[in-house]
């Protein structure tokens, strides 16, 4: 509780409407003590009295009565109908929901049947009815905002309610031999209470409004009393002539509303978690480059190099370092592979090279990543989007969530064409289908026509290859592509890519956590271990005789098929949280031969053999061995 | 398609029905003799039997309820005694105002609402951000007939621009022009409220949308962002915003009662509200019922309009 306080007291708006509707609130309290002119005494001599003037600090109305007296009793008045509204509404409204949620079935059914039936009605004929039926009149009134808000309450109690009705404290509850009413009132209202005090607290601004507008039309409170609706109501007729009998009013009315406002939009803050986190942040088109130092240099006549990547991800005062430093590079006709655990920074590592990290919250603080000699990094957003598609293309994992779920797959691939060719779309169209061709997807004429949803895994996986090939790119980085499939179609996507490879000489950089994946299709492999390379070199000498303790471990845990009688040996502890890495070597802890040596000072990547490279003090292998 | 719409038109008709079943008995409420309540000073015995005979109020409820149900299916709404005229022919002359009007101020507030949401959210936390964001909270928190009555003092009153209330002209063309300036401030007065609620929601929906993988992908296949930004994330949006504009025009016709009664606009809402003040009770139940039915119908179109939207919606 303090701390949702806090947090509400942090967001200046909601404290400003807190503090404004406070005051109303007060004042509306002690108005009976205050020494103000009775606002019912009619003086006709002193009509339409402008504000600041002598005795009537705002003013006087069409029969001479004083503005700031009837505003503060109409204040008054207008809380009171606008809570007592609230109250009844959500009394009433939590009621039917509780009880529709928590016996379920036939009678739940029913009443929201019903509950729907009211919520079809624009809520103001239904308002209207009531008054109809009942005669205007501010009770009457009262009653008809209140009734045509129980629904609302009801339906989103209900939701609540149901939720609870199944929680294993209530069932525990039941077998205990409690009855419904205790168990609805001692298990099930005691977490709906919340709810109804948030869903009062959005709407009550809105019942104000809306008894305040029944009095505007002269069917909510009757002369001589007045609420503010009925004060702006009766000084319609002199709004020409004399304004400020309208103004007085129809300022206090938004005033409240907009401290409520305020203050729920407040609530809302505090109370959802999403936001909290600022994880409802969007990203923007390019991830944000914040680098220190100079960039390193380019080295000469690689296709793709990145040097010393660093990318970040700053959530409020926590920084996680997703990347720490990443040296890969990757040449046509060439595959790469980078393998790592879950968070270990690979697929960061691939969406950093085209400025493809969601940020906020990431950001690259480090390093360059050159194509063909240039620096991608902080390059405009202009050249990398030219870049994007064109030369460099990604192929994502899980192609559901990947490919646009309301266009048709020929749509997007067209899309992809057309971003950086300006052909028509009937070539564009045709290029399509000839796409869809090249990665073999039979009846490309009619399956360009269907959406995502209705593709079966591996034909969407493939339609997403097809989208990377669009425009001949010299560069695919598939991020995980065959993870979401099954193995037969795994095998079928793999050997389609190697094929594509051969045929264009395309350069890969494919992520992944599999070693079979890795060794069918890569040259050479990279593995990645909290944000750094910890060993790289040719596919065969790394899968050979891993140098690394990591990688071997990291082998030991693949089951082979056909060898039998080999214990699986699962890694002890998780992988550091890369907001607190450890001195030294990231995967001391969970090392089996880590020595104090391990946990100081920064452990470089060395040349280990004649093609390896290890980040490691203690080798599985002596270095000549594994060039040998 | 046209399965799914006799579908939805189908599924209609039980709603329609328990709306007449709830405008009816909240009408069987009226305390007292309703007669009685109607004649008001004139309710000499005679009189209320009479009345009572042919309103048909002698008999039982469920059999008045089914009378009265079977004459509006004929088209027979009753007949208003204040006006003395059939109820239904009154209500289809001031629907078409309320229509007018109404639809203006919809199609208003979809399109600001939407593009200020939109805008608000592609540039997240900067200065057209925060003046939308601003702007929204000011609107959402204005009554609508205070602010009709503002801008009859500051845009009809003092700059002259607009005239200051009714549909038509008193003397003159009763010509589109004509019409236009006499419909755009109480469209705009009437846009207002829904077009802030459209836009913190549009906001909200394209802040969920630009964070999901498919934009990321629009993005890897270099696409503009403008293109990212109205056609990938929009489209997506328009799947959780299109509801929503169902449930403003609900919103949006409520509001017309206030507009109506501010801008001498001569619709079904100031029909409504009068003859409440007269209680005239059929005109009141007739043009309910009838407003709610239209009401209905309009949402059956916004669910079509969302299966053309979503192929996913199996249709």
């Amino acid at each position: 509780m303090m701390a949702f306080l806090k947090l509400l007291a942090r967001n200046r708006l909601a404290l400003g409407g807190l503090i404004v509707m406070g005051l109303v609130v007060v004042l509306a309290l002690i108005t009976p003590l205050l020494p103000l002119a009775d606002p019912d005494v009619t003086n006709t001599a002193q009509r339409f009295k402008r504000p600041f003037s002598d005795g009537a600090l705002l003013g006087t109305d069409h029969l001479g009565r004083d503005l700031l007296s009837r505003l503060l009793w109409g204040t008054r008045l207008s809380l009171a109908v606008g809570f007592a509204a609230a109250i009844i509404a959500a009394t009433l409204g939590a009621a039917i929901g509780i009880i529709a949620g928590f016996y379920g079935g036939r009678t739940d059914n029913i009443i929201m049947r019903g509950v729907d039936m009211l919520m079809a009605f624009p809520y103001i004929l239904l308002a209207l009815a009531i008054v109809a039926a009942l005669g205007p009149g501010l009770m009457n009134a009262l009653i008809a905002v209140a009734a045509v808000n129980i629904p609302f309450f009801a339906r989103n109690i209900r939701g609540i309610t149901v939720g609870i009705a199944h929680k294993e404290f209530v069932d525990a509850a039941r077998l205990s031999g409690m009855t419904d009413t205790r168990i609805i009132l001692t298990e099930v209202l005691p977490n709906v209470i919340p709810v109804i005090v948030i869903a009062m607290s959005t709407t009550i601004g809105w019942m104000i409004l809306e008894t305040a507008g029944l009095s505007f039309l002269g069917l909510g409170s009757q002369p001589p009393q007045a609420d503010l609706g009925s004060m702006l109501g009766e000084a319609r007729s002199a709004l020409i002539t004399n304004p400020h009998t309208s103004v007085v009013p129809g300022a206090m009315i938004l005033i409240i509303v907009m401290a409520i406002n305020l203050l729920g939009d407040g609530v809302r803050d505090a109370l959802d978690p999403r936001l909290k986190s600022g994880a409802l942040s969007r990203p923007m088109p390019t991830t944000m480059v914040k680098r220190t130092g100079l960039p390193p240099e380019a080295k000469a006549d690689t296709l793709l190099a990145l040097r010393g990547l660093k990318t970040q991800f700053q959530v409020k005062d926590r920084i996680y370092k997703a990347v720490g430093g990443v040296d890969l590079q990757v040449n046509p006709g060439e595959c790469l592979g980078v393998i790592g655990e879950s968070g270990s920074g690979k697929s960061v590592t691939a969406l950093s090279i085209m400025g493809l990290v969601a940020s906020p919250p990431g950001v690259i603080t480090g390093g360059a990543v050159h194509y063909k000699g240039e620096d991608l990094i902080g390059a405009p957003y202009e050249k990398l989007r030219s870049l994007r598609g064109d030369r460099i293309a990604y192929i994502f994992q899980d192609p559901l969530a990947t490919l646009h779920p309301l266009y048709t797959v020929g749509e997007q691939l067209i899309e992809a064409v057309r971003a950086h060719h300006s052909i028509d779309r009937s070539k564009a169209r045709a290029h399509a289908i000839d796409l869809l061709k090249s990665v073999r997807i039979p009846n490309a004429e009619v399956r360009i026509d269907s959406y995502p949803h209705e593709m079966s895994g591996g034909m969407r996986q493939r339609v997403g290859i097809a989208m990377a090939l669009a425009n001949e790119p010299e560069v695919i980085i598939a991020d995980e592509p065959t993870t979401a499939l099954d193995v037969t179609v795994q095998a079928q996507i793999l050997s389609l890519l190697d094929d594509l490879r051969r045929q264009r000489g395309l350069a890969i950089i494919f992520i992944t956590h599999d070693f079979g994946v890795v060794a069918q299709l890569c040259d050479r492999v990279a593995v990645m271990y909290a944000g750094r390379i910890v060993e790289e070199g040719p596919t065969q000498t790394v899968l050979n005789a891993p140098a690394h303790p990591y990688t071997s471990r990291l082998m030991a845990c693949v089951p082979e098929l056909g060898q039998g009688r080999r214990e699986l040996a699962a890694i002890p502890g998780l992988p550091p949280v890369v907001d607190k890495l450890p001195e030294g070597c990231a995967f001391a802890d969970r090392c089996h031969k880590a020595t104090d040596a391990c946990r100081q000072g920064n452990i470089e990547l060395v040349r280990h053999g004649a093609e390896n490279m290890v980040r490691c003090i203690a080798p599985e292998t002596p270095a000549q061995e594994a060039s040998q | 398609m046209t399965g799914y719409i006799l579908k939805r038109l189908a599924s209609a008709i039980p709603v329609l029905f328990g709306i007449s079943i709830i405008v009816f008995v909240i009408m069987a409420l009226i305390p007292g003799d309703p007669a009685t309540a109607i004649l008001g000073s004139y309710a000499t015995p005679e009189n209320v039997e009479k009345l009572n005979r042919d309103l048909g109020l002698d008999k039982p409820m469920v059999q008045r309820y089914f009378i009265w149900l079977g004459n509006m299916l004929q088209g027979d709404f009753g007949r208003s005694f204040s006006l003395n005229r059939a109820v239904l022919d009154e209500v289809l002359d001031r629907f078409g105002a309320t229509l007018i009007l109404a639809g203006t101020a919809f199609v208003l507030c979809s399109l600001l609402g939407i593009a200020a949401g939109v805008v608000s959210a592609a540039r997240q936390y900067g200065l057209a951000d925060k003046a939308i964001t601003f702007a929204v909270l000011l609107g959402i928190s204005i009554p609508s007939f205070f602010l009709g009555m503002m801008m009859i003092l500051i845009f009809a009153v003092k700059l002259r621009w607009f005239p200051v209330s009714g549909m038509w002209p008193i003397y003159g063309a009763r010509d589109l022009s004509a019409l236009i300036s006499h419909l755009t401030l109480p469209a705009l007065a009437l846009a207002v409220v829904a077009t802030g609620v459209i836009a913190r929601l549009s906001r909200s929906a394209m802040l969920e949308v630009l964070r999901q993988d498919f934009i990321r992908t629009a993005r890897a296949k270099g696409v503009h962002e403008r293109s990212v930004i109205w056609r990938h994330a929009l489209r997506a949006a328009m799947v959780s915003i299109i509801p929503v504009l169902g449930v403003q025009a609900g919103f949006v016709l409520s509001g017309a009662v206030y507009i109506e009664m501010v801008f001498q606009w001569p619709g079904v809402g100031r029909m409504l509200v009068d003859a409440i003040l007269k209680r005239d009770i059929l005109l009141v139940q007739g043009g309910v019922v009838f407003v709610a039915a239209c009401y209905v119908m309009f949402n059956i179109a916004v669910d079509v309009a969302q299966s053309l939207l979503d192929p996913r919606i199996k249709t």
